[in-house]
């Protein structure tokens, strides 16, 4: 079959922009019919929750109901408290990620443009990657102080590896045959860089820093947990020491949210930034 | 043509000798081509016809010997060259009016003016009112028509062409035939067209370089002595078969042992 036909008789037929609405069409088919089964699934389990802590359990030093966590949740950002660790622990993340993301591409670039910096580098990578380097919290804690400076490198360090390993795969598996396309444009490296590798390795790059955010989620409260003044994760590690539990659920149901704001606003981004991809 | 035989000389190649390692890819190739000719290569697989066309796309360098393009000795890739490659190569995050712009972006010519060209190419081609569409929307037929006005975006003396059509199915293989012969019959680029489908190469081109394997080299030139412009129906008339059959006698012997070899 030939779907060529001829173009002019194609384009008369199925305007350009017709087609892109009915492809829209198709994909945005209601909030509903999306994340209906989702939103049951969720109903379903917080009910059940709820009825094995009520009744089951029914001690708040064990388990706290999800219903006396949004009291704790309401009570704590009443007083203010909840905002404040809060607000220490986007710092640290903020930091520790964005330094991260951006050393991680540097990194990435480098290993990816030079063999020798790639061999040098590779057994750091590998090894640090996969080290579970929140272990060496306490050690940092101990050389930086207990301020946020620790759970900054500590966040850091977590986020940079995957950053680093998408950023210089996405450059490496570049198509030669593109590549060779542009070159045989004229094109020069740097030129090559930018309209092919570069491009090309974005959906890698992106996927990296989607990666680094549940890790740097970890890090910011595994961190705290060794030690701080502030940060939620300072404050489920109180709870936890005074028993209380609905806190406890408050900070953990508090940073689960802030993981699924930050990967879900990433993914928009993407499709902004990655039209092509479908 | 009378106006091709005055024509002044686009491309001299001359003893040109290529060696991947040990392999002797093509020996002491050596031909002309005038400007505004049509030159087909066909060949057995694995006879270099590739590796020729790289050549002169300035994408290999040759071991001996040299081609000359205008007097200038090719030494690597340049805009008075384009090359329309096998696979379309589009980038797939470019729309089609992008892609096809790539060239002249490359060697910096921006401005209104490109814009117009661009839009005027798309037309030419057949691809007008698709040039926001990016790759993954488009056909196979229709990605090989970007990557045809990509390479004469660059307003190229040369124009370098890969089996472009070879992964398309027969009809709209012989129609894109036919849109290259009307693009062709407006500018008069000059073409070298490597093809492995004979009937294309006759139909397409003023001379046919019959290829030789093992090492590569030119084993006969087919002057195609048919009027143009040439209608499709063309391809039932007698002299058309002529023409396909001495050359398929030429290469017949080369084509068996190279796909037993390939089977083996
Ligand atoms: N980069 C390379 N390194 C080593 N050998 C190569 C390289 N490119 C091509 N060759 C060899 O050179 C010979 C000619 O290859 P080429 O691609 O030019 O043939 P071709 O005539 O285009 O074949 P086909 O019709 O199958 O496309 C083949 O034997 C191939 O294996
Ligand atoms: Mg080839």
């Amino acid at each position: 079959m030939t779907t060529e036909a001829h173009p002019r008789a194609a384009k008369a037929s199925v305007p350009a922009t017709h087609r892109h609405k009915t492809q829209r069409h198709k994909k945005a088919s209601g909030f509903w019919a999306d994340h209906g089964w989702a939103l049951t699934s969720v109903a379903i389990g917080l009910s059940i929750w709820e009825i094995i802590s009520r009744f089951l359990i029914g001690n708040k030093l064990f388990l706290a109901a999800p219903s006396q966590v949004a009291v704790a949740f309401v009570e704590l950002a009443g007083s203010g408290e909840l905002q404040k660790h809060a607000w220490v622990s986007s710092l640290e993340f903020f930091w520790g990620y964005t330094s991260a993301c951006i050393l991680g591409v540097a990194l990435g670039l480098v290993m990816a443009s030079s063999k020798i910096a790639k061999q040098m580098l590779d057994p750091w990578v590998a090894g640090l990657y996969a080290t579970p380097t929140v272990a060496l919290a306490p050690l940092f804690i101990l050389w930086f102080g207990i301020g946020i400076f620790s759970k900054i490198v500590v966040v850091a360090l977590l986020v940079i590896f995957p950053v680093v390993i998408n950023t210089e795969a996405g450059l490496r598996t570049t198509s030669p045959q593109l590549i060779e396309t542009v070159r045989s444009f004229g094109a020069n490296r740097r030129q090559i860089f930018l309209k092919v590798s570069l491009p090309s390795a974005l959906p890698f790059i992106f996927a990296g820093f989607k990666l680094g955010i549940g890790r740097g989620l970890i890090g910011v409260v595994v961190a705290e947990l060794f030690g701080a003044r502030a940060g939620l994760g300072q404050m489920i590690s109180q709870s936890a020491e005074t028993f209380n539990m609905p806190a406890l659920f408050a900070g953990v149901t508090l940073l689960a949210f802030a993981g699924i704001a930050m990967t879900s606003s990433f993914s928009w981004l993407e499709r902004r930034l990655i039209p092509w991809r479908d | 043509m009378e106006s091709s035989e005055l024509a002044p000389v686009k491309l001299s190649v001359s003893n040109l000798t290529k060696y991947f390692g040990d392999l002797e890819v093509l020996r002491d190739v050596s031909t002309n081509m005038r400007r505004g000719e049509f030159i087909s290569i066909v060949g057995p697989s694995g006879c270099g016809k590739t590796t020729f066309l790289r050549i002169i796309g300035g994408l290999e360098q040759s071991d001996s010997g040299e081609a000359r393009l205008d007097e200038r000795k090719i030494s690597g890739p340049g805009k008075d060259r384009g090359f329309v490659f096998q696979q379309d190569n589009l980038l797939p995050w470019r729309t089609v009016r992008s892609n096809t712009g790539i060239g002249p972006e490359i060697n910096g010519e921006k401005g209104p003016e490109q814009h117009h060209r661009i839009e005027r190419l798309l037309k030419l081609v057949g691809l007008g009112g698709f040039e926001e569409y990016y790759p993954r929307q488009l056909s196979g037929g229709m990605r090989q028509r970007v990557n045809l006005a990509r390479a004469l975006a660059v307003d190229p003396d040369l124009l370098l062409m890969d089996e472009p059509f070879s992964a398309l199915d027969a009809q709209t293989r012989e129609i894109m035939q036919t849109e290259l012969m009307r693009i062709w019959e407006e500018g008069r680029k000059t073409v070298l067209f490597v093809t492995h489908q004979i009937d294309e190469a006759v139909y397409l081109s003023d001379r046919v370089l019959v290829f030789a394997r093992r090492p590569g080299r030119i084993q006969e030139v087919v002057e195609i002595d048919l009027p143009r412009p040439r209608p499709l129906s063309l391809k039932r008339t007698p002299q058309f078969v002529a023409y396909v059959d001495h050359i398929w006698k030429l290469i017949e012997d080369d084509v068996r042992a190279s796909v037993l070899e390939e089977h083996a």
